[in-house]
């Protein structure tokens, strides 16, 4: 009697079999609705449904393979778990480390960016908002203790050079330090040695810059219509 | 040697072959693992090419699952069957599952073709690249795990339900059980993350 009920908890029965398939069909459902009807953000139900196919892989390895029931030391639970662990180093690291990647090899705003180098001031009729041509230049010239001017006057589409005023290299960051900003797609500029950056001024509004080295040294443009 | 010692000697070969298995199954996993890495880096990069949400059926992929999900469950009953040595339900359970594998299959070949014809192939984007192999390897392994089951069945038929053939079946079931796991992943990661 003992046995036969040993092998039946190892094995499963019906009845672990029917739970286990109703729970993973209550687990895809769930998991269906919320995208289909987009009931959470994009980036809140991500985790949601990675946790609702975390959750299904449980509840199939405790019903359907039984993993965790059988005689101790159980060697197949061991293995699982340092598998689950090689995975969670690999697959992890790789996303982490390749999103790192992208982010320092693009633009902040990829197709922001395109339009704007290319200089695309219409796709299919509709104005892009990117430059047609060219207008006036302004000038600023960053030291190690200030930027002169403080403050540039522009209009939309002028451009603007930032020109390191010993010649050094510098990296210009827009927003206030340590909150960052981007501009046309850029979150900084780098000002490389002996030379000067220059950007078309293709979004309006107020924005700070300030030099990476002396997060004190800023300045700031205005872009108007 | 009793009967008793011969059935022990029996259970415990029977467990040294589920373990080995056992460890197929989770290199198995880590190939898998690798592939889904490999999908989620490159899932966006689509080169100007239509996106996942533009060319997967989430309907379709539902079906898909709740089929794999069923032949999953089938296969357990059947394996009830077989270790009670009920040679004719064990048939017809292991047949039902068997059927649900192949209806997943012609769906996932069908859905493949018709990306073709739409001129999505494995060298259209690294999108289109990754997704083809991971979901082509899962193919790959039930076009596998379906013909192990047809042949080992056929020597069901042939020899009835014997010692060594339950512990057969028993890796067969396993291995199903496995995929539908898998799956489970590529729903969610591939189907559903398109849509988000």
């Amino acid at each position: 009697m003992s046995e036969t009920h040993k092998t039946d908890s190892e094995h499963g029965t019906v009845q672990s079999y029917v739970v286990g398939f109703i729970l993973s069909l209550i687990f895809t459902l769930i998991p269906y609705y919320l995208v289909v009807h987009q009931t959470f953000s994009s980036s809140a139900l991500l985790p949601i449904i990675i946790g609702f196919a975390v959750i299904q892989m449980i509840i199939q390895i405790t019903f359907f393979l039984h993993i965790g029931r059988g005689p101790k030391p159980n060697w197949n639970l061991f293995f699982f778990a340092s598998t689950v662990g090689i995975i969670l180093v690999v697959v992890g690291g790789s996303i982490v480390i390749i999103n790192n990647l992208h982010y320092n090899m693009q633009p902040s705003d990829q197709t922001k960016k395109l339009i704007a180098d290319e200089g695309i001031y219409q796709i299919g009729g509709q104005l892009t908002g990117a430059c047609r041509e060219q207008a006036a230049n302004h000038q600023v010239i960053i030291n190690n203790s200030r930027v002169i001017p403080v403050r540039v006057l522009a209009n939309q589409c002028d451009t603007l050079t930032f020109i390191s005023g010993d010649g050094s290299a510098r990296k210009v960051v827009f927003g206030t330090y340590p909150q960052n900003q981007s501009y046309a797609g850029e979150s900084n500029l780098v000002i490389r040695k002996g030379q000067n950056q220059t950007i078309t001024l293709s979004q309006t509004g107020a924005y700070r810059f300030y030099d990476q080295s002396h997060p004190a040294v800023s300045g700031e443009f205005v872009v108007g219509q | 040697m009793t009967e008793h010692e011969i059935e022990a000697h029996e259970a415990e070969a029977d467990e040294r072959t589920m373990f080995g298995f056992w460890v197929y199954l989770m290199t198995d996993l880590l190939m898998f693992a690798v592939l889904f890495a490999v999908y989620a880096v490159l899932h966006n990069n689509t080169s100007g090419g239509e996106t996942g949400r533009e060319l997967f059926k989430l309907p379709l992929a539902l079906t898909e699952t709740i089929i794999l999900l069923t032949s999953s469950f089938t296969c357990g009953i059947a394996m009830i069957a077989a270790r009670q040595r009920k040679k004719a339900q064990t048939l017809v359970w292991f047949g039902i599952t068997f059927l649900l594998g192949l209806t997943f299959l012609t769906l996932e070949l069908n859905e493949f073709a018709s990306l073709i014809r739409e001129g999505y192939t494995l060298q259209s984007n690294a999108f289109m690249s990754s997704f083809f192999v991971l979901v082509g390897t899962h193919g790959l392994h039930i076009t596998l795990g379906l013909l192990w089951m047809a042949i080992t069945l056929g020597y069901v038929i042939k020899r009835g339900l014997n010692g060594p053939l339950v512990r057969k079946l028993a890796l067969v079931s396993l291995f199903w059980h496995f995929l539908d796991i898998v799956w489970i992943f590529i729903f969610t990661i591939v189907y559903l993350r398109a849509f988000l």
